[in-house]
């Protein structure tokens, strides 16, 4: 689950946190390190496991990634804000394993992983969701992961994809459109309330 | 607001952007059953998405990431580790490949150049002064706007390929790109320190003119 500080750190908050951290990471501060993990490493463990689809995988995924930013924390020279430069990182570090093909196989959720809460009846859409996504363009995906599932704004999703803000609404209506459809033609849609 | 069946695309694509139009959507699908039908199915999939966040702990994965990271500094310094291939081997042949082709490239262009065609290098054509006038860096900073212009162009419609490269060629191509992205950082660091370089002024136009070329040539591969 979430932790306090991660539930507290949440829109505004976390890039004032952010910036907060650069000298850190900068200078290469374990302490920095262990701080962003803090704010930022349950949701970058979210984004990276619906990329992949293995909780495995996801972990691998942000250890990389931390290691990447260590590596560039010197160059980076604020042409965005420090959190979707992070999260940027990760999806390309996402990116790179799928290409990669060393992923291990996707498999249904470990009993111990935790999902938002939801009505029940918005399990099987939910579902259906999960294996519609797969079938997804990797950006239409990650668009609709970092929008629709984590809440990042078109700007900050523009920033993580390196797309334009307008692109990135594109995107996020072109892989909802596809969703929309695909469950339609697969029944898995609520029956709409009676009025 | 006149609006019909056919408004739904540019309703759902708008996503309530402009009130006035969800609005006068909103009445029409109250008493269309397949717009009401469609709507209800695009705000269930926004419904479902946010239960789609997922937490678990991972008690493990913190100290992991601390003892790479000590690993990583023990190391050395970040441009000593990077240059021994830091960042995996498999990266070193092409890095070397784009890198020894990218000095070759600046070496040409400066060749090439050095009859006194090329607008661009007119100043440097005319002075052996390493660094730039005033006048000169604005016409240099416009020369590498019209470049960007054409490479941000270029890598709009290169995108979409590149993101899905499958085959040897294209992930060469995007391997390529990259290796061009951090010379091209990495100058552009070193010219904000000093705007007036001429040296380094060449390397990066050259490094935009290769950028260009790359993503030219990739477009040329996907249309084959």
């Amino acid at each position: 689950m979430l932790t306090a500080k991660e539930l507290a750190l949440t829109g505004p908050d976390i890039r004032t946190a952010d910036s907060e951290l650069l000298e850190g990471l900068k200078a290469g501060s374990l302490p920095a390190f262990e701080r962003l993990y803090e704010t930022h490493g349950g949701r970058m463990k979210s984004v990276a496991m619906n990329l992949l689809g293995s909780a495995a995988d996801a972990e691998d995924a942000v250890q990389e990634a931390f290691l990447k930013v260590y590596r560039s924390a010197g160059g980076f020279r604020g042409g965005s804000s420090v959190s979707t430069w992070i999260y940027r990182i990760l999806v390309n570090t996402c990116y790179d394993l799928m290409r990669r093909g060393r992923r291990r196989p996707e498999s249904p959720l470990p009993a111990e992983i935790a999902l938002a809460p939801s009505a029940s009846s918005d399990h099987s859409t939910r579902l259906a969701i999960e294996v519609a996504l797969r079938r997804l363009d990797p950006k239409e995906r990650a668009a609709f992961l970092l929008c629709e599932v984590e809440g990042f704004t078109h700007r900050e999703a523009g920033e993580i994809l390196d797309v334009k803000e307008n692109t990135s609404r594109t995107l996020l209506f072109r892989a909802k459109r596809r969703l929309q459809r695909e469950l339609s033609a697969s029944g898995a849609f609520l029956p709409p309330e009676p009025a | 607001m006149k609006i019909d069946c056919r408004d739904l695309e540019r309703v759902l694509q708008d996503a309530g952007a402009d009130r006035e139009l969800a609005a006068a959507f909103e009445q029409h699908a109250a008493g269309c059953a397949a717009c009401g039908r469609a709507l209800a199915e695009w705000r269930q999939v926004s419904s479902a998405a946010r239960t789609l966040s997922k937490s678990w702990d991972s008690p493990e994965l913190w100290p992991r990431i601390r003892q790479a990271l000590a690993e990583e500094s023990q190391r050395g310094p970040v441009r000593e580790r990077e240059s021994r291939g830091g960042f995996g081997w498999s990266w070193l042949p092409a890095a070397s490949i784009a890198a020894l082709f990218l000095i070759a490239t600046a070496g040409l262009w400066v060749f090439r150049n050095s009859g006194g065609r090329d607008p661009l290098t007119a100043h440097w054509q005319t002075t052996k002064d390493p660094l730039l006038t005033e006048k000169a860096v604005d016409e240099v900073d416009a020369a590498e706007k019209a470049y960007l212009a054409s490479i941000e162009k270029l890598s709009r419609l290169a995108e979409p390929r590149l993101a899905g490269a499958s085959t040897p060629v294209l992930v060469n191509y995007r391997e390529k790109l990259d290796v061009l992205d951090s010379a091209i950082a990495e100058l552009k660091a070193s010219i904000d320190q000093n705007r007036f370089n001429t040296h380094l002024r060449r390397e990066l136009l050259a490094a935009y003119q290769e950028k260009q070329r790359t993503l030219q040539n990739l477009m040329k591969e996907v249309k084959s």
